[in-house]
């Protein structure tokens, strides 16, 4: 019975880590209705640049994230600046294609600027696992966890609640109307990218303190694709749900399954979960419902 | 348009795709001169041929789904692999190997249209992120089923592969094989778009909503979309099984669908040339990159090798990325602009 609480447990972390991946997604999506299938490579170029500050410039960690955070900062810029702001007004398809060409481009980038060699990403959390009477939780994934919900909260209410967001929130709705209120979109899709860069490096940071990256690193991010479609891709309180659902389902599955079949069901459980859950609600748990005009 | 003087006085004749002698004259030149290829070209010619003429044939199904339907498929790549895998047991079993592209095609339809019945309840980036579970699901069936049937991590591996009685050992029969193939499905495309069915892709991809109250069943069309895609990737991932005789996952990774999603783009969206201009530009250029990289390198050897490669791709995606910002419509659209200022030379309209 303990086992079973552990893996309950570690299940539903591991799933707070991969809404912190989705969060990253939907922050975008949210802001200028563009799914970016490059976050997976914003994150590794944010690994890459958390590693060049740390064991390249040999940094404190104190002062190596907050510049990391920067650096995110300034190349979500750089993107809207460069590609996204030709494109306001057009459909979001082409969009969302240049999205597919960043994967190419930013993969390019860190190829030559880091060359294809493994590099051992920085222990940045405590190692030591925390330990509650008989239950183990690694406690990357508990600090993780505790992050993702403190930003996942605080984004919903960004979003939901300040002006700010508000405006976000328009833009994402229906970004004719929000231009025609004097809302910029410009400015609205430049925030929604240096946000998208930052969570990525937040993500980064939790889910490989302690491993090697290199260009694959970026897959991993489609890991946290169930979890926001679940969510609904608007839905950005439903993260905590949608990851704890899709967390505790893995972790069940790997646990009890996978030794049973002798492979590995637990890594396209979420993706079948997912497309089973589509298929009863289309739009994710809590994703907004459109009404289609012709 | 038509050249100035070029009209017809029967249906035929306005219904036909090639329709002055000019573009018979040039088709058929363009098909001899390839034809002849093997006599005349070098033997890595040849290899980069049947690659770009397999790569067309997949990327032609993605511009039917995602030019023609409108529907995002990131799942190109895997159906490619499970036509591949398709053909390979095929082949391995003795059968010929045009009887086996129909299986891996035949195969990579069932699985792709799995994806697209789930378009009768998800719409939009909802449907086109569930064909990401598409590689998911690939990679999970070829390493989990039992190493007996699809060999696992390691690969298939086909002994001898023959077509009538004629084996396929050199280079220059695959090529000539996956030619012949790429002018069949090329046929085929064509008929399909200018069929009912590629008229309902269009009408779907334009306005989905209004398409319905036309009377078009929407959710079929997107599943027949995909149908058709997979069809088109499982006969490339069967040629692929014939030129390399071997086949495992790492060849047919996501990064490989959106690389055709490139080719597509720069192409031309919702134009069949477009696909095979766009799939033969980009295969070009990354050749290119491969053969050139070792001179650039004795040329300036402070660069290593690993940096000139990556730079090249750096070059590779900010093309594409550039395409999109500044020629959308691809290629084709440009030579179409082309081709009418000529015609209507000197006059401007």
């Amino acid at each position: 019975m303990i086992d079973f609480f552990n893996y309950l447990i570690n299940g539903f972390l591991q799933g707070q880590i991969y809404a912190l991946l989705a969060l990253g997604f939907m922050v975008i999506y949210r802001a200028s209705k563009v799914f970016n299938f490059a976050q997976g490579e914003l994150m590794m170029l944010g690994a890459y640049a958390v590693w060049t500050l740390t064991i390249g410039a040999d940094l404190s960690p104190w002062l190596a994230i907050p510049l990391a955070f920067v650096c995110a900062i300034v190349y979500g810029w750089l993107i809207e600046r460069l590609f996204f702001e030709r494109l306001v007004g057009e459909s979001v398809f082409s969009m969302v294609m240049v999205t597919i060409g960043l994967v190419i481009l930013i993969r390019g980038i860190v190829l030559v600027v880091w060359g294809p060699a493994d590099r051992s990403f920085p222990v940045l959390l405590p190692p030591a696992p925390l330990i509650v009477g008989d239950m183990i939780f690694p406690s990357n994934l508990v600090i993780g966890a505790l992050l993702t919900l403190v930003v996942t909260l605080g984004m919903s209410w960004f979003f939901n609640r300040t002006r700010a967001g508000l405006t976000l929130t328009a833009v994402a709705e229906e970004p004719t109307i929000a231009i025609s209120l004097g809302i910029s979109v410009k400015r609205a899709v430049t925030l929604a990218w240096m946000m998208g860069s930052v969570i990525a490096i937040a993500g980064a940071i939790v889910l490989l303190t302690g491993r090697s990256i290199t260009v694959q690193t970026a897959d991993v991010a489609l890991a946290a694709l169930p979890v926001a479609l679940l969510a609904g891709l608007e839905s950005i309180g439903g993260l905590i749900l949608a990851g704890a659902i899709v967390g505790i389902v893995q972790a069940l599955v790997a646990a009890y399954i996978d030794p049973a079949i002798g492979g590995s069901a637990s890594s396209i459980v979420p993706f079948v979960f997912m497309l089973l859950i589509l298929l009863v609600r289309p739009t994710g748990l809590f994703g907004w419902r459109h009404v289609e005009r012709v | 348009m038509d050249p100035s003087g070029v009209f017809f006085t029967n249906y035929a004749g306005d219904r036909s795709l090639i329709r002055t002698r000019a573009q018979w004259a040039s088709l058929v030149f363009l098909i001899l001169a390839l034809a002849t290829a093997p006599w005349w070209a070098s033997e890595r010619w040849v290899s980069i041929g049947y690659t770009t003429f397999i790569t067309a044939v997949a990327v032609m199904g993605l511009q039917i789904c995602t030019g023609y339907a409108g529907q995002i498929n990131l799942g190109q790549s895997a159906f490619m692999g499970v036509g591949a895998y398709g053909a390979a047991v095929a082949m391995g079993a003795g059968w010929d190997a045009a009887a086996a592209l129909v299986i891996g095609g035949a195969g990579a339809a069932l699985f792709g249209v799995m994806f697209g019945l789930t378009a009768a309840r998800i719409k939009g980036f909802y449907l086109a992120l569930t064909t990401i579970a598409a590689q998911a699901l690939f990679h999970f069936l070829v390493l989990n089923l039992p190493q007996s049937w699809l060999g696992g991590a390691g690969g298939l591996h086909v002994e001898s592969i023959s077509v009538f009685g004629l084996s396929l050992e050199n280079d220059r029969a695959i090529y000539w094989f996956s030619f012949a193939v790429l002018l069949i499905m090329t046929a085929g495309a064509f008929g399909i778009v200018r069929s009912r069915h590629g008229r309902s892709f269009e009408a779907v991809r334009d306005d989905d909503v209004a398409a319905g109250m036309m009377g078009i069943p929407v959710a079929a069309t997107k599943a027949r979309a995909f149908l058709v895609s997979a069809f088109f990737a499982g006969v490339a991932g069967g040629l692929w099984v014939v030129a390399l005789r071997h086949v495992s996952i790492e060849q047919f990774t996501l990064f490989n669908a959106i690389w055709m999603i490139a080719m597509m783009i720069v192409g031309g969206l919702g134009s069949i040339v477009g696909a095979l201009i766009g799939t033969a530009m980009i295969q070009l250029a990354r050749e290119g990159v491969t053969s050139l990289g070792p001179s650039f390198i004795q040329w300036v050897p402070a660069l290593g090798q690993d940096f000139v490669f990556a730079a090249m791709n750096v070059l590779l995606g900010a093309v594409i990325i550039l395409f999109l910002l500044f020629e959308p419509k691809g290629v084709m659209h440009r030579i179409q602009i082309t081709k009418k200022a000529y015609r209507l030379w000197p006059f401007s309209y």
